[in-house]
């Protein structure tokens, strides 16, 4: 699952110079949080709505005009995904960085933004990366014993399976995107393919019927 | 002024005839430069103490793996990672690790006490091993012993891996160290085992910015992995001017590895093993240990590490491999071995997407050189 599956593509965004109570305008007008700011048609930073309450908060010290740029107050230097970049590697970065968003960038244009509230709607069909694994996804007919038959070749080999996530597939078929405690995927992607089962993933050592 | 280090019972770490790691490569590469006529006289190691482990692994760990070695049956095993496909539990097993972790400490040592500013350990080059997990063919992570050792004497050491998988290990065990900088050329691991070794793993507290990993497309070719070594590691280098450099040497990036997808030939080795050299001469006042490491492709591994000797060693490479030696061993691992050191060429068929790895792995460059600009400083 990629990251152009889940973004959302064209987003908002605001020019450095807009001043905070237009952003603040913007956001409730759209209904978002997160407003990537451009300067000459770079991205130089995002600008959340939090920035926006903090910086004008009557708690603050000394609290910013609401007629200040968005440049003064937003967060940068900002960090960026591409839209090939799988699901959850964006939601490491996120996580790493305490982040609620990433604007998407390909060949230096911002072609779309991915926040918390996407990949947590992508999290049922995606699998962990805490273990050192290989992955592999296999489509298995949707059918009693397929995957005991598929588990079983696996602990034939003594590989120990670190997770299996599944979501239907088209055609009746299940997904299953494992992970497995082995380096020798493409052996076991073979045995699995000779199994009958399609491995769809990596696409290299895929065999799809 | 370069020593080799090796040791006769680095073969007791033997996984199993089956086994992709074999050490048959390991006696090729010596019975190869035998038969070229080279005399490798190599420093023989004593292996580490399980005690000495206990610096890297946990005690649990290291008690249970010398346990199971002995032959004991040990119900953890399998949580260890120990037990499965890629790390069976073989006789003697943690005896061979021993030896050749004892090898790459060695390696340490010699540096350390200035008996050598290079060296060539024919072993080694665990970097799966965990401080408690045993995965991706390797027990005892010598790497990270061999590290711990210098920077323990006050050294700034940089830790660059060539195999094909992520360091993992290694990363791990000095993730939060400021002495220690760990670069990773791998294939990426959307694709490939481990699944790390991504572009912001750019390690923790004092130790962020020295972690660096470059995820390389599959198929990505000799003249793009030249190209990231460039743009990467020599600044990376010359920003942090380690004290010593230890390279983890892995063969598995070539074309004919049967468990990845980079497309390296012998005669992009040779520049690889040049460029490393060089930077060493530059940036690390020439010190640096080579550790062997991966490479499942028998017919190729042998000629790459024999290439990395010739080079350390600063003697000629032969264009033909000697018949007697091809005969031995084409026999011996059923295999047909064609006549010459290095690849011929054309080694494979053109790559369809061959312009857009080689964009991809650039813009690597300019996203990990973007993410620890604000750092080096």
């Amino acid at each position: 699952m990629l990251i152009s599956e889940v973004m959302k593509k064209n987003p908002v965004t605001v020019n450095f110079d807009i001043k905070l109570n237009e952003a603040y305008k913007l956001m409730q007008d759209k209904k978002i949080r997160h407003l990537p700011v451009l300067k000459e048609e770079k991205l130089i930073g995002v600008v959340t709505d939090r920035d926006l309450r903090l910086a004008t908060s009557k708690l603050s010290e000394h609290p910013f005009d609401p007629e200040t740029e968005v440049e003064k107050v937003m967060s940068h230097p900002v960090s960026t995904t591409s839209p090939n970049d799988p699901v959850e590697r964006a939601t490491q970065v996120m996580r790493e960085l305490k982040i609620g968003c990433l604007p998407v960038v390909e060949e230096m244009k911002l072609v779309g933004i991915v926040t918390n509230t996407d990949l947590l709607d992508a999290l049922l069909m995606l699998t962990g990366v805490h273990q050192p694994s290989g992955r592999l996804d296999v489509r298995l007919p949707n059918k009693t014993g397929e995957l005991a038959r598929l588990t079983g070749l696996l602990s034939e080999q003594k590989v120990n399976i670190h997770s299996i996530l599944t979501y239907p597939d088209k055609d009746g078929k299940v997904r299953l995107v494992l992970r497995l405690g082995s380096i020798e995927m493409k052996m076991l992607a073979e045995l699995i393919c000779n199994a009958g089962f399609e491995v769809i993933w990596p696409v290299h050592i895929a065999c799809v019927k | 002024m370069c020593k080799i280090i090796y040791h006769p019972k680095y073969n007791l770490y033997d996984l199993g005839e089956s086994h992709p790691f074999n050490p048959v490569r390991v006696e090729m590469v010596l019975d190869l430069l035998h038969e070229l006529n080279y005399a490798v006289e190599p420093e023989t190691p004593d292996p580490v103490t399980p005690e000495m482990l206990y610096k890297i692994h946990d005690k649990n760990y290291v008690d249970i793996i010398e346990a199971l070695s002995r032959g004991e049956n040990k119900t953890e095993s399998e949580q260890l990672g120990l037990g499965t496909i890629d790390n069976p539990i073989t006789k003697g097993m943690a005896e061979g690790a021993r030896y050749q972790a004892g090898g790459t400490l060695l390696g340490a040592k010699l540096l350390l006490e200035n008996k050598t500013k290079k060296v060539l350990q024919l072993g080694g080059g665990f970097h799966h091993a965990h401080s408690n997990l045993a995965s991706g063919f390797c027990i005892y992570n010598d790497l990270a012993l061999a590290i711990k050792e210098m920077t323990d004497k006050g050294l700034h050491v940089v830790y660059l891996d060539i195999d094909v998988h992520h360091s993992d290990g290694v990363q791990k065990i000095f993730y939060n160290d400021d002495k220690v900088m760990t670069i990773s050329l791998h294939e990426s691991g959307e694709f490939l085992f481990p699944g790390t070794g991504w572009i912001h793993e750019l390690g923790q507290g004092m130790g962020r910015s020295l972690k660096l990993n470059v995820p390389l497309d599959p198929f990505t070719e000799g003249e793009s992995y030249l190209e990231v070594m460039d743009g990467i590691i020599e600044p990376a280098l010359k920003w942090f001017k380690p004290d010593a450099m230890i390279v983890m040497a892995g063969a598995d990036a070539h074309f004919s590895d049967p468990l990845a997808d980079l497309l390296l030939t012998t005669m992009d080795y040779e520049k690889i093993f040049k460029k490393i050299l060089k930077y060493a001469d530059d940036y690390s006042n020439g010190k640096i240990i080579f550790t062997l490491g991966g490479g499942y492709s028998i017919t190729a591994t042998p000629r790459i590490w024999t290439i990395l000797y010739l080079l350390i060693m600063n003697l000629e490479i032969p264009y033909k491999l000697p018949p007697k030696w091809i005969k031995k061993w084409s026999k011996k691992i059923g295999k047909e071995i064609l006549g010459f050191l290095h690849d011929q060429l054309p080694a494979y068929e053109p790559i369809p997407r061959k312009s857009e790895i080689e964009k991809h792995n650039r813009d690597l460059i300019r996203r990990i050189s973007d993410s620890v600009v604000q750092y080096w400083i």
